[in-house]
């Protein structure tokens, strides 16, 4: 339905209104939090805001946290608009991160060319598998998929520690555990002199993609249908199984390109460690977005200004980089106390 | 009612931050130092050794602010937080763990009027230099104490991470208690992380179970180690950082430490003084590392064996002289053959006495 | 196999295995109120800084456990607030839930970071084993565990107060119909929830490790939500299924130090895969061992 720019602003702008109040609201009650632990608030605020947007570097840096956040967003966005629960962003993204290892390691003699659009594919492939099974445990109505999906991300970075601990060691460095580097062609090329790399334009890509595709197609309209209404949607004939696998494996996929960055830009090679609970947060971004991929982009900027300040925090005020997480908490806990209703199609 | 706290709790804020003192102007120091750890320095280990040696350089060095950031994770956050203490003016970076390293590098080039020292690596470059203790020949000595220490001949060493170095500490370990008891062996648990308490008290409890009663380690900090094994009734020996002793008042023999501080105030004089010149660093016995007291339980003619084991160390013993053995019988260092500081690193067997597959 | 092996992964299992129990217990009394927390991990974490917080500065680690258990039914009240009260998804709210238990365990326990505390006393009633091993000298949480999932199983079975709290969880519209309050009992259900996760954290802290580390459950509070539903909500069953992945997860350290070649990782996967496997097999003979109003899209493929 079409709509006219008076009513786009209105809602964009009491959107936008809403989400200063809870901004507003949670900084302030942080900084009351941070005066009672003895901290000077006005300090950490200040030099937040210098270190972020006070040079290019805070700034690109915000990019590269918002990174992988806008990729496994959306691994759980897009499910949800059928009905869907996926929290298993963690594993789909150590899966992806796997297999894209795996290929590097078979290709490791071929051109970028190659190379790149090849680690992008497995990437996604890998991510896609790893959620495909819950999907078809779903889909034969075996297993609930939160459940599911929750647990596998458990196994993921086992079977990771498992390659680097063992076939994939790196030799070189003393044989710690972690993969060998990846080769330069292997890298992904990066924007600006900066540590922002395409996996953000990938991202962004991937959600104009999925904003299109809700709103314009045949897909998305029957992907609707099954959300607001499974059993009706069945009976008008929308395969939901099928929609059910395939939507879970592009959702895992997604989540997946988000370990292929981390491994193929940030870390350079596959270590145990490869995600500080980007899966889970992207999960309440996503709820916090309402699932819309314009909430998503400004949600994980939210999350990656509130990340920086919890740096800041650790640098000048000698807080554990935890607290931050109260604050992260308290917004949520305003925003989920506010909405009367919670309904299952957002 | 919402928008009535809501506002409420905005002016609480906002007089809550006027009313707070601006920074007051300081003295310039002569150097802004920035530290990271990757645990908290309150662990009674390898964090607290980091920590002592830097209040020590800044005792020195009167004036000297130091930045510290503990709990940073061995991922891109570190460089993150590095940078943060560049921004606030440090020009000199201790990166302390060993998966600090890529990242320290990364700023290091982005930052050439900065000087990185990393812990326990092996990158260099004009403004990046790598540091860390000789371990290896420093645990012969502790093998030797275990040795004349154990009653049932099994001696326990749980090991977070299965690195080179790590694997080379369990087999100094040995071949020094070997020395003085042909019958001792050393079984060897790998929690698989630096630092996870659980694990190693499970990991602990299982050592002792399996009949050992000297009980060390290779992990961040050894006190939930010594504390299972004082709690159990047997016998611990430190690593990191001396302080351990008192968590182990009647089981404690003796342990490694680390000294970094006049290493660190070195380091500090020379970025001052322009002179800062990049280096690969290893110490061991009596520079970078230090004897632990003993405890209550060794008696004389044992604390003597293991001072003159020490002193032998730190006047250029090397037990990796061959001929070595592998605990599957393979002889892997040739008889003449000697393995230096190089190939400490390198370690993926364990020798005779050994029970545990390093790879 | 060796029989220090055995008994060294039983006395491990029995340790490690009482602190999944009691978090698996507040679960389920908590789901068969129709509500699930995912948030189970940051009540773990409040309940062992605040344990550990409180010994350290009283010395007392009962006073500590009981500081344990009411911040941990002080956080959680706030979650019930949300959820209940004001309807909100409970997935999302449980998720922040567990944003929140961790930044909030860091603040309290960061003062209190290596310092050196007695913790519960052990109780030793027999010594069996090789070295003196205490297979029967725990702590008094150890002790109480059992009796606890038993008394829970009689609250929730035998009593009058549990069927409406099953009735709640099963339609809260027919218990209504029936006279009862969903809301009250669900926030008597999420209270004991609150306390038994505190609990589960403090024994983590104040009697297996004796220390407090930021995040130091490391999932644990996830496991537990695993094996409310390997145990079919059911109390009883819970034993077992603690004990199980107690022992998993000591497993694979007493098997290295007997000298077996074993993968750490692999064996660390077990608990896991066994459960999804356990579900899987369930899923087949379905039929709701699950309340039937769970937490509305949680449980349910229809």
């Amino acid at each position: 339905m079409p709509r006219d720019a008076a009513s786009v602003w209105r809602s964009v702008s009491a959107g936008g209104a809403s989400f200063a109040f809870v901004a507003l609201l949670s900084l302030s009650g942080f900084a009351l939090l941070l005066v009672i632990a003895g901290k000077n608030p006005w300090e950490a605020y200040v030099d937040t805001v210098v270190y972020v947007f006070g040079n290019a570097y805070g700034f690109s840096e915000l990019l590269v946290r918002m990174t992988p956040l806008l990729f496994t967003a959306l691994a759980v966005a897009l499910p949800a608009r059928i009905g869907l629960i996926n929290v298993g962003g963690e594993g789909q993204l150590y899966m992806g991160a796997w297999l894209t290892t795996a290929g590097e390691l078979a290709l490791q003699d071929h051109s970028a060319f190659v190379l790149l659009p090849a680690l992008t594919v497995l990437g996604f492939v890998g991510g896609g598998l790893w959620a495909l099974l819950p999907a078809i445990l779903r889909a034969l109505r075996l297993v609930n998929e939160t459940i599911s999906t929750l647990l596998l991300n458990y196994i993921a970075p086992l079977i990771v520690s498992y390659f680097i601990f063992g076939p994939w060691r790196s030799p070189e460095s003393s044989s710690y555990p972690q993969s060998p580097a990846f080769v330069e062609a292997a890298r992904l090329p990066t924007l600006f002199h900066s540590r922002v790399h395409i996996g953000l334009i990938f991202a962004l890509v991937c959600l104009a993609l999925y904003s299109l595709a809700m709103s314009r197609t045949r897909f998305g309209l029957e992907m609707r249908a099954i959300g607001g209404n499974p059993a009706a949607a069945q009976r008008l004939g929308i395969p939901v199984s099928r929609y059910i696998l395939i939507v879970m494996f592009m959702a895992g996929g997604v989540a997946g390109l988000a370990g292929m960055a981390e491994v193929a830009a940030i870390q350079g090679r596959l270590v145990s460690e490869l995600s500080p609970g980007y899966g889970f947060i992207g999960f309440l971004v996503s709820w916090l977005a309402g699932a819309s991929a314009g909430g998503i982009v400004a949600m994980s900027f939210l999350f990656a200004v509130l990340s920086s300040i919890g740096d800041m925090l650790q640098i000048t005020q000698g807080l554990p980089y935890a607290v931050i997480n109260i604050l992260l908490a308290g917004i949520l806990f305003i925003v989920l106390g506010r909405r009367p209703v919670a309904s299952a199609a957002r | 009612m919402k928008r009535i706290s809501a506002f409420v709790v905005a002016l609480t804020a906002a007089v809550a931050l006027f009313a707070t003192d601006p920074v007051s102007a300081q003295q310039k120091p002569p150097l802004i130092v920035g530290a990271i750890y990757v645990g908290s320095v309150n662990d009674y280990g390898y964090n607290r050794s980091m920590k002592d040696g830097l209040d020590e350089m800044k005792r020195n060095i009167p004036g000297l602010k130091l930045i510290e950031a503990e709990n940073v994770p061995e991922t891109a956050e570190s460089e993150r937080i590095m940078e943060g203490m560049i921004q606030q003016g440090a020009k000199l970076i201790f990166a302390t763990s060993f998966g600090h390293q890529q990242f320290a590098f990364n700023l290091a080039k982005t930052h050439p009027d900065v000087v990185f020292e990393h812990a326990g690596g092996w990158m260099m470059s004009a403004n990046f230099g790598n540091f860390f203790g000789a371990t290896q020949s420093a645990w012969y000595p502790m093998g030797v104490a275990a040795g004349k220490m154990t009653k049932s001949n099994t001696l326990g060493f749980v090991v977070g991470v299965p690195i080179g170095y790590a694997i080379g500490n369990v087999n100094a370990f040995e071949m020094g208690a070997r020395s003085v008891n042909p019958k001792a062996t050393t079984r060897v648990v790998v929690t698989g992380g630096w630092s996870d308490k659980a694990k190693e008290a499970a990991a602990a409890a299982a050592l002792i179970d399996q009949g050992a009663d000297v009980v060390t380690m290779h992990v961040d900090s050894p006190a939930t180690i010594i504390q299972t094994a004082e709690g159990r009734g047997v016998y611990s020996i430190g690593f990191q950082s001396i302080t351990a002793q008192q968590l182990a008042p009647k089981g404690w023999i003796t342990g490694l430490g680390f000294t970094w501080g006049p290493f660190m105030t070195g380091i500090a004089k020379s970025v001052i003084a322009g002179t800062f010149k990049p280096a690969f660093v290893r110490e061991g016995l009596g520079k970078m590392m230090a004897i632990a007291p003993f405890g209550k339980a060794v008696p004389k003619d044992v604390r003597a064996l293991v001072t003159a084991s020490a002193e032998k160390v730190e006047n250029g013993f090397n037990p990796f002289t061959g001929p070595v053995t592998d605990n599957t019988g393979t002889v892997r260092i040739a008889a003449g053959e000697s393995w230096g500081g190089d190939k400490m690193g390198s370690f993926d067997w364990y020798v005779e006495g050994v029970i545990g597959k390093a790879k | 196999m060796n029989t220090a092996l055995v008994l060294g992964v039983l006395a491990s299992a029995i340790a490690s295995g009482t602190s999944l129990l009691y978090a698996t217990l507040g679960e389920i009394v908590g789901e068969r109120a129709g509500i699930v927390n995912l948030g189970l991990e940051g009540i773990m974490l409040v309940g062992a800084a605040s344990g550990f917080a409180v010994t350290a500065m009283i010395g007392d680690p009962f006073l500590g456990v009981a500081a344990a258990a009411l911040a941990g039914a002080a956080v959680n009240l706030v979650f019930a607030y949300l959820v209940i009260g004001r309807r909100a998804n409970q997935l999302a709210t449980g998720l922040t839930l567990m944003f929140f238990g961790f930044g909030l365990s860091a603040l309290i326990g960061r003062p209190f970071v290596g310092t050196l505390i007695a913790g519960l006393p052990k109780l030793q009633f027999l010594s069996l084993g090789s070295m003196g091993n205490p297979l029967l000298a725990y702590d008094i949480l150890v002790y109480l565990a059992v009796p606890t999932a038993i008394l829970i199983w009689w609250l929730l079975f035998r009593t009058t107060w549990g069927l409406g709290l099953r009735a709640v969880g099963e339609s809260p519209v027919a218990a209504v119909a029936a006279g009862l309050s969903p809301g009250r009992l669900q926030y008597q259900a999420l209270t004991i929830a609150g306390l038994l996760g505190g609990i589960a954290g403090a024994h983590l802290s104040l009697s297996l490790t004796l220390t407090w580390e930021e995040g130091m459950t490391a999932g644990r509070g996830f496991i537990a939500i695993a094996l409310v539903i390997f145990a079919k909500w059911n109390p009883l069953w819970a034993i077992a299924g603690a004990l199980l992945f107690g022992a998993a997860e000591s497993l694979q350290l007493q098997l290295q130090a007997a000298g077996a070649d074993v993968s750490p990782f692999i064996m660390n996967m077990i608990p896991y895969l066994l459960t999804l496997l356990v579900l899987i097999v369930w899923g087949w003979s379905r039929q709701a061992a699950a309340p039937a109003a769970l937490g509305r899209n949680f449980v349910g493929v229809e």
